[in-house]
């Protein structure tokens, strides 16, 4: 009945901070990013599959509950924030009795304390000053370091271990909440997108996830590409040289490849994609001038580049097909590969005018023509690549990384490090006898730590033996001498 | 010499039979494997160190199912020491794997199973040696030895790295999920034995066990087609990869008649399922033996099912619903299916055994207490584990694909996972939850990684996909 009289506000705080609350959210979770993989995602999946999965009513029905994107649909987000405040409210009720263990260790029990602990043992002992000296070499011989609670004769033994694996449940729960964070940060300031770039082009330009373009403050310049293979032909490395321009002034230089990103600002561009553009990149030729044959020389062209084969003429690429086929009177690419290639040059020369010839690579790889100074002869060719990049913006990642190392220390420390107390102190029992009442609490593990707790008894007792056999000895020596 | 093994041993049924056959046995085997070895003229190669392995492996699964029935003490030492040596010549495996490939062995579904094996044998002698749980081969090396059967099976060579595959962060991330699922395997292991001490009816078992190979079952006729066959995915014996009909369109052959035959596999095991249910609402006793027997039938039924499948699969040529023509198909294009079967077998041969030997395994087990407090610290272990492999996951996720999380398939499944297994350690910590409830909780925690591990990979592809 009590619980009901309580006020609302604490009563809500109860709700909120209780583990069955916890255990419920939990599960909530787990059934709904169970649904979100089982459920095709909108971003992800294209929406004619969407329509060819599920049926217009379902997909409308789908779409109201948010169920095509469950992972960044409001009711997710609030049943992980729900999750937090969960954590923090509980960590938040808990967390004061925790942290006076930590902070005052118990040092000096009372009498109730004395009766009342589970484990704890009384050896009866000749004096208070012996029997405490014996269990401090006990505590030693076990790797412990005892301290004095008390001042002048009257003084006791506290030794503990581990005191800080008390805190490893808050430690795990904050790192959590680090990571929640560094998430949410990445959600709503952060972004991802795609930059696709050319050899010697370069960009400023992204295309964002949700189809927007973002323009950054700096540009990127491609200066090269390219994909290394096994000897089976599938690939084994990308790798593209790229180059931070700012203000025109190249600042930063890199060659990235898979795994092996070029970080600027913050911003990461990954190497993700490699592949040809199906235009050309550049063709070798030979010119012949028809004055003079023996003046021939190799040239190299690019796409919309002029070339000037002596004072009077030039030339340039005017047409490119990669891989030629004549449909009706139509010529098409059959592909983006250079399977064959036809070329079309332009010549401009003061003297004879200007002329266009085809050279075609697979058939007629020489060209000649009346009206043009030079006859050209095709050597081979460079198709035009591209390199995908993949750009990210994720302030929150060090919130998250710092939060992962968090969570293995605070795990460590939960699942392996015991927070284990002993107490040795000097009482007179209820029948008038002087014993060392000894005992020992652990913070989980109980079962085996009684184990550890028997032996450090055993070893007092011993030295409590060999005390007396001392004292005899003493005595003994004394009585000779007398 | 097996004959004389025989002879010698049949006159004093002592508990050195079991052993001394075994050990006869394996010098058999190993003898003709050696002269083998030595006429092919490569001594040391992977599949000759496997293949000792899969002796070795064998044999302290013989050994340790022998102590699992009858409690003889010497049947467990001579287990550890073939579990040992097994141990020892699969690390040169893995190592030689290793070298020969230059990487960890990790990125396909035969290396991982390499080192699934390795982890379980490692934790097993781990376990036996620190917490004197003895039995716990009986459960771990027959899973060993299966899956090294499996390995036998599925296509071997060293393939080049795809560049995304390229980075120690996977190495380590894959890593930590091997062990970390071999973690859960063991708590589920000894959570199961947790149910057997603390008297849960064996009834209860069949009904779990029934459900199991329900679900493997129902599994595969997914793959059923109209005209009676199994859709399997064709595969390219000269490329040794599956075969593609359109892009992400698999090429998928009818096997015939095996559709049918595994429905009726379907059925058998369903039979004892709807006989438990028969017999506890009206509270039948004689419904149960029925169960029982039709359990035994149902298990006959899957062995012949599994040879079956395999026979039909391993060679011949079949015709696909897609597209004209032939193809042929491979265990290896299967590896789920298969291991769905050797599954289910192997679970329904777990539940003969306790049918017909609960009271000798009850006093072979260590006590009820002992199981549950096990139970939670192999999980005490997994669970950092877990963690520690979603985080490394996330990192090598944010370094090749510049997102540490995108929720897909496979690292959601991990997260519940972990949120799965985080539930048990609430509930145990701050609730109390000891003994049945706690071993419940353990078994689902290891029935969500099986679905991580094979449906999501099998169900749901992601970006894990080539895993």
């Amino acid at each position: 009945m009590a619980s009901q009289h309580r006020s609302i506000p604490r009563r809500i705080w109860k709700t909120l901070s209780s583990v069955a609350t916890g255990i419920t959210l939990l599960i909530l979770t787990v059934i709904a990013s169970a649904a979100g993989t089982f459920i095709l995602q909108r971003p992800l999946t294209d929406p004619e599959q969407m329509l060819k999965a599920y049926s217009p009513a379902t997909l409308r029905w789908l779409d109201a509950g948010q169920l095509t994107d469950v992972f960044h649909s409001w009711w997710f987000v609030s049943l992980l924030a729900l999750l937090c405040l969960n954590i923090v409210f509980a960590s938040l009720e808990r967390f004061p009795t925790v942290w006076r263990y930590f902070s005052r260790p118990y040092r000096r029990p009372d009498a109730h304390f004395l009766t009342g602990l589970p484990l704890h043992v009384e050896i009866p002992v000749r004096s208070t000053r012996s029997g405490v000296e014996a269990a401090e070499r006990a505590f030693r011989r076990l790797g412990m370091k005892p301290q004095h609670v008390g001042s002048g004769e009257e003084f006791s033994l506290y030794a503990e271990r581990h005191r800080f694996a008390r805190l490893a449940a808050y430690v795990v729960h904050l790192s959590l909440l680090l990571i929640l964070g560094g998430g949410i940060v990445d959600a709503i300031w952060g972004y991802r997108g795609y930059m696709a770039l050319t050899l010697d082009d370069k960009s400023n330009a992204i295309d964002l996830r949700d189809g927007t373009k973002k323009t950054l403050p700096f540009t990127v310049r491609c200066d090269g590409a390219g994909q290394e293979n096994y000897a089976d032909g599938s690939p084994r490395r990308w790798w593209s040289r790229l180059a931070v321009l700012e203000d025109g002034r190249e600042v930063k230089r890199k060659e990235i490849e898979v795994n092996e990103p070029l970080v600027y600002r913050g911003l990461r561009f990954f190497q993700s994609g490699y592949g040809s553009t199906g235009q050309v990149g550049s063709i070798r030729l030979l010119a012949v001038s028809k004055k003079d044959p023996a003046n021939s020389h190799e040239l190299v062209l690019h796409p919309g580049e002029n070339v000037s084969l002596d004072g009077d003429t030039e030339v340039r690429l005017a047409a490119f097909v990669p891989d030629l086929v004549i449909n009706g009177n139509q010529i098409e690419s059959r592909s983006d590969q250079p399977n064959n290639p036809a070329i079309q040059l332009a010549i401009r020369s003061k003297a004879a005018g200007d002329t266009r010839l085809w050279l075609f690579a697979n058939f007629q790889a020489f060209a000649h023509s009346n009206s043009s100074p030079y006859d050209f002869k095709y050597k081979d060719l460079a198709m035009g690549y591209f390199t995908g990049l993949q750009v990210s913006y994720e302030p929150g990642q060090w919130a998250v990384w710092a939060g992962c190392i968090l969570m293995g220390i605070g795990l460590m420390m939960a699942f392996y490090f015991v927070h284990i107390r002993y107490w040795a102190v000097p009482v007179n029992d209820g029948r008038g006898r002087l014993v060392l009442w000894v005992g020992a609490a652990a913070s989980k593990n109980r079962e085996q730590f009684e184990e550890r707790f028997r032996r450090l008894v055993r070893e007092i007792e011993q030295e409590l033996k060999a005390n007396t056999a001392a004292e005899r000895r003493v005595k003994a020596a004394a009585l000779v001498g007398a | 010499m097996m004959e004389r093994a025989k002879a010698e041993s049949h006159p004093v049924p002592s508990g050195n039979m079991l052993t001394v056959l075994v050990s006869l046995c394996v010098v058999f085997l190993l003898f003709t494997a050696f002269l083998g070895a030595v006429k092919r003229g490569e001594l040391f190669t992977e599949q000759n160190l496997l293949y000792v392995a899969l002796i070795l492996y064998g044999a302290a699964t013989v050994l340790y199912l022998g102590f699992g029935v009858t409690g003889i003490h010497r049947y467990v030492q001579a287990a550890s020491l073939a579990t040992w040596l097994g141990f020892l010549t699969n690390t040169l495996a893995v190592g030689h794997r290793w070298y020969i490939a230059g990487h960890p062995p990790f990125s396909s579904i035969y290396e991982m199973l390499l080192s699934f094996v390795w982890t379980l044998a490692a934790l097993t002698i781990f376990v036996e040696r620190r917490y004197h749980v003895q039995v716990i081969g009986t459960v771990t090396m027959p899973i060993a030895t299966l899956s090294v059967i499996l390995i036998q099976l599925l296509p071997s060579e060293v393939r080049p790295l795809v560049p995304a595959l390229q980075s120690t962060w996977l190495h380590i991330h894959v890593s930590l999920a091997m062990l970390a699922y071999a973690a859960c395997a063991v708590s589920f292991a000894l959570a199961m034995m947790f149910l057997i001490q603390d008297r849960l009816r064996t009834e209860t078992f069949l009904a779990a066990t029934s459900a199991f190979l329900l679900s493997v079952y129902i599994g595969i006729a997914t793959r059923f087609d109209p005209s009676g066959g199994l859709r399997l995915i064709a595969w390219d014996a000269q490329g040794k990869q599956e075969i593609f009909f359109a892009e992400k369109t698999r090429l998928m052959v009818v096997v015939p008649e095996l559709g049918w035959f595994f429905f009726l596999v379907l059925a058998a095991v369903l039979v004892p399922l709807v006989l438990y249910f028969w017999a506890t609402m009206n509270r039948i006793g004689s419904a149960l033996t029925w169960a029982n027997r039709a359990f035994f039938v149902g298990a006959l039924l899957q062995v012949v099912a599994l040879i079956a499948f395999i026979l039909r699969v391993r060679e011949g040529v079949y015709p696909s619903s897609q597209v004209e023509g032939l193809f042929a198909t491979n265990l290896s294009a299967s590896p789920f299916i298969l291991a769905g079967l050797v599954g289910g077998v192997f679970a329904s041969m777990l539940y003969l055994l306790l049918l017909w030997r609960r009271s000798d395994l009850e006093r072979m087990l260590p006590s009820a207490d002992t199981l549950d407090v096990l139970t939670y610290k192999t999980i005490g272990i997994g669970f950092p584990l877990l963690t520690l492999m979603i985080a490394a996951g996330a990192y090598w996720a944010n370094r090749t694909w510049g997102s540490y999380w995108s929720w897909d398939p496979k690292e959601t499944w991990a997260l519940i996972t972990w949120l799965v297994y985080a539930g048990y350690l609430h509930m145990r910590i701050t609730r109390g939850w000891r003994g049945r409830r706690a071993a419940y909780f353990a078994i689902i925690g290891f029935a969500v990684v099986l679905f991580t591990f094979f449906g999501v990979t099998y169900l749901l592809r992601g970006l894990h996909a080539y895993a």
